[in-house]
């Protein structure tokens, strides 16, 4: 069962402090501002903050509208990492005495205090030629005939509220502002994904360029931020899937990825001495002979004579044809990963309660929303 | 100086704007969004449940029944002509939606999937899993990427320019760079949604402030059936965070503190899936007469089962775990009527025009009026693709056939003076007090009951808040990002609308739909009420004038569910 739930909105108060990163544009200034308010406890940080430009500073900056985690308007840091604004509930970190730090997104220029200005994100999102392109004269009269299992290909993808929250952590972004980024990859993969779609080549081709797919770093930054579970890591993985499939692998990360599947099919083991020359080409593999020689001797890499082949290579075999097999729909394993999640975490014999409701009549209602 | 001039400029971008805007644009006009939040964070992307046409593909189904559904839901005050219109042009445009490649749930024969929704005859509710409307604002965006329409992002429209009798632009305070910024354009659409920001406990967003109304109003277009709003019966508690209709579509029970499906005494056949009015209503009752919890009553999911619920409501899931700290899977989760959809709103023709030349309104802030006296769930998105569709192409045709534009300098001048008296002020009141007071006395005394009383003293309320409201200070004087002074204006056009709904509710002495008068009128009277209430500000009072209801097919008969 679930542990990290926020309690129940009660009927108290709590004490809450945090210290906001104020900037304004005009004059460049930068403050960081300490604030305490008093509030319900149910509170999220959106509401806080509300608190405090009503009733503190009317001047500060952040933007917002559903509150209910959909508009994707109130992505910002706290304490370092993005979240929103809206989901994040403040009992327990009040409670724990913590004053949390409070900025604006990263990877994004800031206008004032919490605001960041979100053009070059829409700029990159708009790059993707992000709209249906289903390559046909005349619509059917009808609707498209596309299974379930189909759709839920692209079921994360098009979870994206487009908050920023992965662009604002995404490691390879900071040091290439021109790579594409999290969130237009995840919206690319929802167009290559999607079964109406017959651009995907056309797709590929431009998502395998210069500060595409391949420059991702792999930090998973932008999984674990995703307030949506979006999971944008994994959609860029499957560009680089689907990308080798149709036979785009001009990049060296697509060579590199290549060789460790190999790797994985033929002897269950990373091949690393041929790793340099199948990624990189003989010119550059020659030029790292002496680095090479260095790794034997130290033990850093195996010999590449004899073969150095896994003990249950059979393994790595199967789990190589396993994966071919699904193809692409092999990329709903997230969707079948929950519905697997539901049958062993939730059936009866895990606890499943079944109850009548437990009921406390009589009990005061929270104060209202104010 | 005008920034800009258009054939079609639409305010609001959810997913009426956005609609109207692309088929403006393929009718050939030039034509600009404008708003005051990026498009995909309008509104209709917290829209869950589905949206409404006879595909008939979960079971026969057809756009009559559709229509007389709607009609009965309407508790007859729905105009048939244009209910007609939705139900019969609602199949091929939601077509029209996936062909754009809306990512909707599936049948097993890889169908567009239906839900049973309530007052519905048949599993007429076209669905994305629970978050069908992102996935609509989502699918309209792309299709406005596609088409480069250019849109005033973050433009928060102030005021409408009226010359030569015509609606001839906006003019708009830019959020981002600060400055007031007027655009000119030969038609103007208002698409700015609801104003569930009247109350406490809404499933609404803070931007549902009721700009479109209020803008139309000031230029002396009439609103109708403002006393008609929507209390959703499954909100949590304490904020108003909406959890789906499609819950009891897929069959979630109510249950109150004896663990009673109490719908058995207000809507024995249809049960949980009887009109949201007819629910609210009942879980009302529940609560007052003491057989609520903590002043809810309890939405029951768990013999869904666990597959289902990660399914099909999964965001659902999300929702009542992070604000009411319920897994439903384990527990039902504790629900309440909140404030949820103006049926009423800008009173427009079945092409969305107005009373104004040049000036058109669509979606929740129009009333055309499809929805009467209550809407059925399902049927708000399909309006706004409907309609916004019609809009988009009256207006553009409309535009191409007609040349100028001109916004004078005098109205610019007004608007800056007006401007500059409110930041200048430093003695006075900070809105947010008058805000929370009227949202806590609309809920209070212009609820899901209302008593005469109780309205009466309503309208004093916010006679004093209005007064209150002319003193208004604004703290953050500065050009960028001031939402200080958008909320301070937003607050301006609430107070106008609520100083129209109470009239009106007064005026209606019967109940019939969300006006609900147990004590006084319990009864719908056709005789003298089976018509629409309109109201105009008249030196800043309202003024309470009716109209006609347009029936086609369907007589009035008892309403039971």
């Amino acid at each position: 069962m679930h542990t990290d739930l926020a309690p129940a909105p009660g009927s108290t108060t709590i004490e809450i402090a945090l210290k906001i990163w104020r900037y304004d544009a005009v004059t460049g200034d930068k403050e960081l501002k300490r604030y305490e308010v008093e509030a319900p406890d149910w509170v999220t940080l959106l509401d806080v903050l509300d608190i405090i430009k009503d009733k503190h500073d009317g001047t500060l900056a952040y933007r917002k509208s559903c509150r209910m985690m959909i508009c994707g308007s109130c992505g910002m840091r706290m304490d370092g990492a993005a979240v929103l604004a809206c989901k994040t509930r403040m009992y327990d970190i009040a409670k724990s005495g913590h004053v949390p730090v409070i900025s604006a997104m990263g990877n994004l220029p800031v206008r004032k205090d919490l605001v960041v200005d979100m053009e070059p994100f829409w700029d990159k999102i708009r790059r993707m030629k992000p709209w249906l392109d289903p390559g046909y004269e005349e619509p059917p009269e009808k609707e498209w005939r596309v299974s379930q299992e189909k759709m839920n290909v692209i079921h994360k993808e098009a979870l994206c509220i487009m908050c920023g929250c992965c662009v604002s952590e995404c490691n390879s972004m900071e040091s290439d502002p021109e790579f594409f980024g999290p969130a237009a990859l995840a919206k690319g993969m929802r167009f290559v994904g999607d079964a109406r779609d017959q651009a995907n080549v056309t797709r590929l081709e431009d998502y395998n360029d210069e500060h595409g797919i391949w420059d991702c770093t792999r930090c998973y930054f932008c999984n674990e931020r995703c307030p949506k579970g979006v999971d944008p890591r994994d959609a860029i993985a499957k560009l680089g899937a689907e990308s080798i499939k149709e036979g785009i692998d001009h990049d060296m990360g697509a060579k590199h990825a290549k060789w460790f599947v190999t790797s994985a099919k033929t002897t269950g083991w990373l091949r690393e001495t041929e790793l340099v020359p199948k990624t990189q080409g003989i010119v550059e593999a020659i030029k790292q002979t002496k680095f090479a020689i260095g790794l034997l001797k130290r033990g850093k890499v195996p010999p590449p004579i004899p073969p150095h082949v896994a003990e249950r290579v059979n393994e790595s075999r199967r789990l190589y044809s396993l994966v071919k097999e699904q193809g692409r729909d092999g990329a709903l394993g997230i969707v079948q990963g929950e519905h697997a999640l539901g049958r062993i975490e939730f059936t009866e014999q895990a606890g499943v309660k079944t109850s009548d409701p437990e009921v406390q009549p009589g009990v005061e209602p929270p104060p209202a929303e104010g | 100086m005008v920034e800009a001039k258009h054939d079609v400029l639409i305010v609001g971008a959810g997913c009426a704007g956005m609609r109207a805007a692309i088929e403006a644009h393929d009718a050939g006009a030039d034509v600009a969004l404008l708003s005051k939040i990026h498009p995909v964070r309008s509104h209709s992307g917290a829209a869950e449940g589905g949206i409404n046409a006879a595909l008939g593909n979960a079971s026969e189904d057809s756009p009559e029944e559709h229509a007389y559904d709607t009609v009965k839901g309407s508790d007859y005050l729905g105009d048939q002509d244009a209910i007609e219109i939705l139900c019969n042009e609602a199949p091929d445009d939601v077509y029209q939606l996936e062909h754009w490649g809306a990512v909707f749930s599936r049948t097993d024969d890889g169908r567009i999937a239906q839900r049973p929704f309530g007052a519905a005859g048949a599993p007429r509710t076209a669905y994305a899993a629970d978050i069908t409307g992102h996935v609509l604002v989502h699918v309209l965006y792309e299709q406005v990427m596609k088409r480069q329409i250019p849109a005033y992002e973050e433009f928060f429209a102030w005021k409408l320019v009226m010359n030569d009798d015509r609606c001839q632009g906006v003019i708009a305070w830019d959020l981002l760079d600060g400055g007031l910024k007027a655009i000119g354009a030969k038609t103007v659409i208002l698409a700015t949604g609801g104003a569930g920001r009247l109350y406490v406990g809404t499933t609404n967003a803070y931007a549902c402030t009721g700009d479109g109304m209020a803008l139309a109003l000031r230029v002396g277009v009439p609103l109708k059936d403002m006393e008609m709003m929507q209390f959703h019966p499954t909100t949590l508690a304490p904020t108003g965070v909406l959890i789906t209709e499609g819950c009891r579509g897929e069959g979630a029970y109510l249950l109150n503190s004896d663990g009673e499906r109490f719908l058995k005494s207000y809507a024995p056949n249809a049960m949980e899936l009887a009109s949201r009015d007819v629910i609210s209503r009942a879980e009302q009752t529940e609560i007052d007469e003491g057989r609520g919890i903590n002043g809810n009553v309890l939405l029951d999911l768990r013999h869904l089962g666990a597959e289902k619920i990660l399914e099909r409501l999964h965001g659902t899931r999300e929702l009542s775990m992070t604000f009411a700290g319920v897994d439903p899977i384990y527990e039902p989760i504790p629900v309440r009527p909140g404030s949820h959809y103006h049926m009423g709103g800008v009173d427009t023709d079945v092409w969305g025009l107005t009373s104004v030349e040049g000036l058109y309104a669509v979606g929740e802030c129009a009333c055309v009026s499809v929805h009467g006296a209550n809407r059925l769930g399902g049927n708000a998105l399909m309006e706004t693709i409907t309609f916004g569709k019609r809009v988009g192409r009256h207006a553009a045709d409309w535009a191409l056939a007609n040349t100028t534009v001109e916004v004078p300098q005098s109205v610019e001048a007004d608007a800056e003076r007006e401007l500059k008296a409110l930041l200048d002020r430093q003695e006075g009141e900070r809105p947010w007090s008058i805000r929370d007071e009227l949202a806590s006395s609309m809920h209070e005394n212009f609820g899901v009951f209302r008593r005469e009383d109780q309205m009466r003293k309503q309208g004093e309320i916010v006679e004093g808040l209005r007064e209150r409201y002319e003193r208004v200070i604004v703290d953050d004087k500065g050009d960028i990002f001031n939402t200080d002074l958008t909320q301070a204006l937003e607050l301006g056009f609430l107070l106008e609308l609520a100083a129209c709904m109470v009239p009106c509710g007064l005026e209606r002495k019967e109940s019939r739909g969300a006006h609900a008068r147990p004590y006084d009128y319990p009864d719908r009277d056709d005789e003298q009420y089976l018509r629409h209430t309109l109201v105009t500000m008249r030196d800043g009072t309202p003024q309470v004038d009716w109209k006609p209801v347009t029936m086609t097919k369907w007589q009035p008969q008892e309403r039971t569910y």
